[in-house]
């Protein structure tokens, strides 16, 4: 997917969970009908905001709401929303909407309310099909409710039905991981997202990690778990297409998430929502309060923005790129910035082929899956700048 | 000339000199309760900070006495540390008398005997003083048995003092006037004064601090360096007080400056004594004796751009330090640099911090090392300090090495692991004597090269906090030197190269091998570290690739965030030094030239 011939994509943050999460550094917050029907109002008005700046992003073909807990909106609240997208946005008629919803929100009744809305793409927060893994990320379903949300989804007639699960819990044996990933597959779900725990500072398991209530797994291990879900999942019919996300076929992969990492233009709103231009990107206030504040003086919710350079596009194009396995088109990325990136680091490039992590196959530097477990590492020895 | 008394305090580290000096000077009124900062004499920022004296100042006090009448006293501060013991010698030897103070609830500690043995070396009267006697822990009594047994000084002649509280500043101010002599020495006679310290001024170039012994020395006269042999005409004299007051001259007895021209500190000695050229003395004064630098280490600049301003830094720091000796010096690892010669390795860091601080200087310093004579097959003898520069071991037929006389005090209870400490350093002719009850001296005939990493703070732990430690460097002996190579991935890191004592090569070796694979951060490849001599390796040990570096999500919103992260990183990796494709951290340099191989 080349940047120029892409459509954009627009994301919708919807900030409220019914409980936040213990490992979450999202932009969340509680809320009770009322409060998230204020942020509904404000919302709508955001994206009324961009009526007038539509041609920024022609031609959208993704929306996606992300959170939070998108389903923890209303029917008629995400109704509202869809329709001030539609009124004020340039929206292709056959834009696909992306939708994450928690199992205990998916019913009969909630799924086809959310076909009704026109989602294609269903993403399911199941995060574990282990009992004492769900209680310990602070999950409110159980096993049993997270199987019969795919059930129940599947019969709704999604495109695509995607879910989430975490791995690399401090205290898991290796065994539940792996039955987690068996009954996954067994669900057979079109795509699936494995992200491994990390724990950030600030939140609840931040603070355990600080005062040494919980420690992190040996990066050995983490290292092990990662080859072993890539491994598993590209024998049970799921390649991986980037570091987290593996799908059925090409068709099922994320359409809107392959936009982050290929530099195509897309609109962010709602609370701590990003967006990006092609040469600059912004972001809105983190918190609903702010957020609030600005929309109602009349105001984009805007807090800050960066123009990127050539050579700042140049590194993320590089960072991300070695996250996917599409990897880097090496004569698009010398067209556009201007460095010969296999010449410019020729004894690196070699000694990383050697050591497995990286493959040149044609024009295009791809990542290994040794690659892709360490990519961050990769990224950083990679020199772009003049010799 | 009897109104003029010349002293200076000895102490222990942290016995609270700087403190009792500040009190001295606020009570004669030497300087504005709103100039005021602690620790007024210590003009550097590490001095400060360390709270020690390593650049011995002057100041004269003016003090009416109860008799009534007016004196000048000439406070003579002095460092307080062993690398700088010949600042001590000089200072000492500009006095008449010196305060010697005591803790109340420490007591005497080594250096407390050693500065009074320098003392009494010099013919001073001595003053004892006990400071800190507001604090809950102090024992007067029992310090005053110390003093009596220890020092052999009359307990009852001590001065009680809180130099922080200011109880007892006019006792210590009496005792001065009544109980130390005024200086002696002929006005008339041929000029002989004794140069004492030296300050670098960036208008007025180098200012010497000196004690008038004999004669008198006035601005236009024509004066002699009696070492160097240098002659200057004097521009300007006069006292310190804190800021230079110029004088019409300085007479027998006086301490006060000099400026006569002298354009760098490196051109003349300190230990030098000044005459007059037209009449110049017979001799000059006793005791010279030149500071030589006993640690070695090269030095180099972490970003290789920086060398012409390392080289400019140390110009300029030589210019107020003329015990740093320096001469150009390469390293494959780590490009140009500079091997220095320091006092010891407090010398040694606080020059490195004060590149680093007053420069902005970053800096990779190799392993520190002391000088071997090495007498080769053919009977020529070299000297060596630099262990790249190190002969072929076929060729040498013997080496040796500077060996020290250390004096060790500490309750006897810590007697067995003190002795200890001593075998493990290759101790030879370890005795001991009883000073008091429960309080003995170790006596110990090390190599230098054994304490220079970390004896002082093994001993300080071994003895929680009470032993203490003086040495005198004796004489050269044979011993069994070896030349212990690191390598990283097969390439040699030859600023961590070193001499050692064969017994010392794998427990030296190891340790280097394991600090940096503590400190390497992991690459995207397997690195061997591997200690040898030669081609024989005695140490090793492995960092392992990565086995993941990776960020689970990267959304919108983490993009930003992680380029800004991996932009910083990229920059962090400029402050790394390439070994063939390994990247070593400065810390790992660092952490492995800073510990020594037991901590």
């Amino acid at each position: 997917m080349k940047p120029s011939e892409a459509n954009p994509g627009l994301y919708l943050h919807i900030p409220f969970c019914s409980k936040i999460c213990p490992y979450c550094d999202f932009a969340v917050l509680t809320g009770g009908p009322e409060r998230r029907r204020r942020f509904t109002d404000h919302l709508v008005r955001e994206i009324s905001m961009w009526a007038d700046e539509r041609s920024t992003f022609q031609s959208i073909d993704t929306i996606y709401f992300g959170g939070g807990t998108p389903s923890a909106l209303a029917q008629e609240d995400l109704t509202r929303i869809l329709e001030a997208v539609q009124q004020n946005l340039s929206i292709r008629d056959d834009a696909w909407v992306f939708f994450e919803a928690n199992p205990e929100d998916v019913t009969p009744e909630s799924v086809r309310n959310w076909r009704d809305l026109g989602v294609c793409f269903l993403s399911l927060g199941i995060q574990s099909f282990d009992a004492d893994a769900l209680r310990f990320l602070g999950r409110r379903h159980t096993p049993e409710e997270a199987r019969r949300s795919i059930e129940i989804a599947r019969g709704a007639g999604f495109n695509t039905i995607s879910i989430d699960l975490i791995y690399g819990l401090p205290d898991q044996p290796f065994e539940i991981w792996k039955r987690t990933l068996e009954q996954a597959v067994a669900l057979q779900p079109d795509h699936l997202s494995c992200y491994q725990l990390t724990i950030h500072e600030g939140t609840p398991f931040g603070f355990r990690l600080e005062r040494g209530k919980m420690s992190e797994l040996p990066e050995d291990t983490q290292g092990e778990l990662f080859l072993f879900t890539h491994s598993f999942l590209k024998d049970s019919g799921y390649p991986a297409y980037e570091v987290s996300n593996f799908a059925r076929s090409p068709e099922h992969r994320s359409r809107h998430n392959q936009k982050y990492w290929h530099h195509v233009p897309y609109l962010g709103v709602g609370p701590s929502a990003h967006s990006f231009s092609g040469m600059r990107r912004w972001w809105n206030e983190r918190t609903l309060k702010p957020y609030e504040a600005r929309i109602g003086t009349g105001e984009k919710p805007i807090a800050g923005s960066e123009e990127l350079t050539r050579s700042d596009l140049a590194l993320e194009t590089l960072m991300l790129g070695l996250r996917t396995v599409d990897g880097i088109d090496l004569i698009s990325f010398r067209d556009s910035y201007g460095v010969d990136l296999l010449k410019r680091n020729e004894p690196l490039v070699e000694r990383l082929v050697r050591e497995g992590l990286l493959k040149v196959e044609g024009n295009v530097l791809v990542p290994t899956l040794a690659g892709l477990a360490v990519t961050d590492s990769l990224a950083r020895v990679f020199e772009l700048g003049e010799r | 000339m009897d109104d003029i008394r010349n002293f200076c305090i000895i102490a222990h580290i942290d016995h609270g000199k700087s403190t009792l000096a500040d009190r001295l000077i606020q009570r004669c009124g030497g300087v504005e309760d709103r100039d005021f900062r602690d620790q007024i004499l210590d003009s550097m920022d590490i001095e400060r900070e360390r709270g020690i004296t390593i650049k011995s100042n002057t100041i004269t006090l003016r003090y009416t006495a109860r008799d009534g009448k007016t004196y000048r006293l000439n406070l003579i501060d002095t460092p307080g540390h062993v690398d700088f013991s010949h600042e001590v010698r000089r200072s000492l030897m500009s006095c008449e008398g010196a305060l010697l103070l005591v803790d109340a609830s420490q007591g005497v500690e080594a250096q407390t005997v050693a500065n009074l043995y320098l003392a009494l070396e010099h013919d001073l009267e001595i003053v004892p003083v006990i400071n800190k006697i507001d604090l809950p822990s102090a024992d007067v009594d029992r310090i005053r048995e110390e003093i009596d047994s220890d020092l052999g000084l009359d307990p009852f002649e001590a001065v009680l003092v809180s130099a922080k509280q200011g109880i007892g500043i006019d006792d210590v101010l009496e005792a001065i006037v009544t109980k130390l002599p005024a200086p002696q020495g002929d006005p008339e006679a041929p000029l002989r004064a004794l140069i004492f310290d030296a300050q670098y001024d960036p208008y007025r170039g180098v200012v010497l601090i000196c004690r008038i012994k004999e004669g008198s020395i006035r601005p236009g006269q024509k004066i002699l360096l009696m070492h160097t042999d240098k002659e200057y005409k004097v521009e300007e004299v006069g006292l310190l007080q804190l800021k230079r007051v110029e004088a019409d001259q300085l007479e027998a007895g006086a301490v006060g400056y000099v400026i006569a021209g002298v354009k760098a500190v490196s051109e003349i000695n300190v230990g030098d004594t000044i005459t007059e050229s037209e009449r110049p003395a017979a001799e000059p004064l006793p005791g010279y004796k030149e500071a030589k630098p006993v640690v070695f280490s090269s030095i180099y600049p972490i970003s290789t751009d920086d060398y012409e301003d390392l080289a400019k830094a140390l110009d300029k720091l030589k210019l107020n330090d003329a015990s740093l000796t320096y001469q150009k010096d390469a390293s494959q690892a780590l490009g140009f640099g500079f091997r220095c010669g320091f006092l010891g390795l407090l010398h040694l860091e606080i020059v490195q911090e004060r590149l680093e601080r007053e420069y902005d200087l970053s800096l990779l310093l190799s392993a520190p090392s002391v000088q071997y004579e090495v007498v080769l097959n053919n009977g020529t003898e070299v000297i060596v300090d630099n262990p790249s520069l190190y002969p072929d071991p076929g060729s040498i037929k013997l080496t040796r090495e500077p060996f020290i006389k250390a004096s060790i005090m500490i309750p006897e209870r810590y007697l067995g692991t003190v002795m200890e400490l001593c075998r493990e350093r290759r101790g030879y002719n370890t005795t001991y004597e009883f000073l008091a009850v429960g309080r003995l001296q170790v006596i110990s005939e090390l190599p230098l090269a054994e304490i220079l990493f970390d004896f002082y703070d093994r001993l300080k732990t071994i003895t929680q906090g009470y032993g203490s430690f003086d040495y005198d460097i004796t004489d050269y002996r044979e011993s069994d030197l070896v030349k212990v190579d690191i390598l990283v991935n097969g390439d040699k890191v030859d600023a961590l190269s070193q001499l050692v004592h064969r017994e010392k090569a794998r427990q030296r070796a190891l340790h280097y091998c394991e600090r940096l694979a503590e400190t390497i951060h992991r690459q995207n490849f397997k690195i061997a570290i591997q200690g040898a001599i030669g081609g024989n390796v005695i140490a090793r040990s492995t960092i392992n690739a990565y086995r993941k570096d990776v960020t689970a999500k990267c959304y919108g919103g983490d993009i930003s965030r992680k380029r800004k992260l991996l932009e910083k990183q990229k920059e962090g990796k400029k402050r790394m030094k390439m070994v063939g494709s390994v990247e070593i951290p400065q810390e790992a340099f660092l952490a492995v030239l800073k510990a020594g191989p037991d901590s």
